[in-house]
């Protein structure tokens, strides 16, 4: 598997509830503890997240995750 | 040259408007640069650079698909501050010869692999209920499709499908999945799960529209109530 962060099991369940962007995935915007966000991300069936090359992010770190509006 | 853009500059690149369709074509300055150079960005992270070896390296970026082109690219370094996307018109008139597209297909080939040209996705199409006998089917890299609901045996709400027609023409003309649906996957399509709606079940149909480096042009079918109780019927290994 590519650079994908698998979520905490309370993101996956709030991700599998909301609406797609498309077949499979999902786009949201994350806020991380450290007050960074995350804008437009792509997290695939509901659970893992895309991270860009060298990007070292744990499940721990996020704070919020919100649904992209489409 | 095929580089990419450091997420610094996509987030830039993302508040900015878009040249055309899928792509910005902007002007900026490679750090330690006097000058700046032209560049044609895909989805604000894929960078060609705008010279005579355009086309050429256009082609060769997407005859693979566009994660794994970007996942080859080295980084491009040019100043956030520079960047300045041009209009489409300005850019018509600088460069007639190069103006880029995201087309993978002659329409003779679009047509080999039954793929479809509307303009409407299925969130800007009309509702209406599903018909008696109609079959969608949702391709999934996951086995544990978390769109599926196995225990009432149901479609999640806001889920989106392929209607079981397009799934075969799909895989009938060996076409890629993830080119067809425009998905952002790295993974391979693995699992199609199918719904039978009931007549009282709502959907939004229409085309695939360009995404991610991808052309489109499947069938796509959003359920936004999801489907009733027992309509999922069954799951198949892609293809089977």
């Amino acid at each position: 598997m590519a650079n994908n962060l698998e979520l905490k099991k309370q993101h996956i369940d709030y991700l599998s509830k909301m609406p797609e962007n498309g077949m499979g995935y999902q786009l949201v915007d994350i806020t991380l503890k450290d007050g960074k966000e995350l804008k437009k991300r792509i997290v695939f069936n509901s659970t893992y997240l895309q991270l860009k090359d060298n990007e070292k992010i744990m499940k721990s770190d996020i704070k919020t995750i919100k649904i992209v509006e489409n | 040259m095929i580089r990419k853009l450091y997420p610094s500059d996509t987030q830039a690149l993302l508040s900015k408007p878009e040249t055309g369709m899928g792509y910005q074509i902007i002007e900026a300055r490679i750090t330690g640069r006097s000058y700046k150079e032209k560049f044609c960005v895909y989805n604000a992270q894929l960078v060609i650079d705008l010279d005579s070896n355009f086309k050429g390296y256009k082609d060769l970026a997407f005859k693979k698909t566009f994660s794994s082109v970007l996942n080859e690219s080295t980084l491009l370094n040019i100043e956030t501050s520079s960047i300045q996307v041009i209009s489409k018109s300005r850019f018509m008139n600088l460069s007639e010869n190069l103006v880029p597209k995201i087309k993978l297909f002659s329409a003779t080939e679009k047509t080999n692999k039954k793929r479809s040209s509307g303009t409407l996705g299925a969130k800007d199409s009309p509702t209406r209920y599903a018909k008696e006998n109609e079959v969608f089917v949702r391709l999934s890299a996951y086995e544990d499709d978390k769109r599926i609901d196995f225990i009432n045996k149901k479609l999640k709400d806001g889920s989106y499908t392929t209607t079981e027609q397009d799934y075969k023409n799909c895989y009938s003309t060996n076409d890629d999945p993830v080119d067809r649906y425009a998905l952002p996957n790295d993974e391979k399509i693995k699992w199609a799960f199918y719904i039978k709606p009931k007549t009282s079940d709502l959907l939004q149909e229409g085309v695939v529209q360009p995404d991610f480096g991808h052309e489109g042009g499947g069938i796509e079918a959003f359920f936004e109530n999801g489907t009733s109780n027992n309509t999922y019927t069954e799951k198949r290994e892609y293809g089977k």
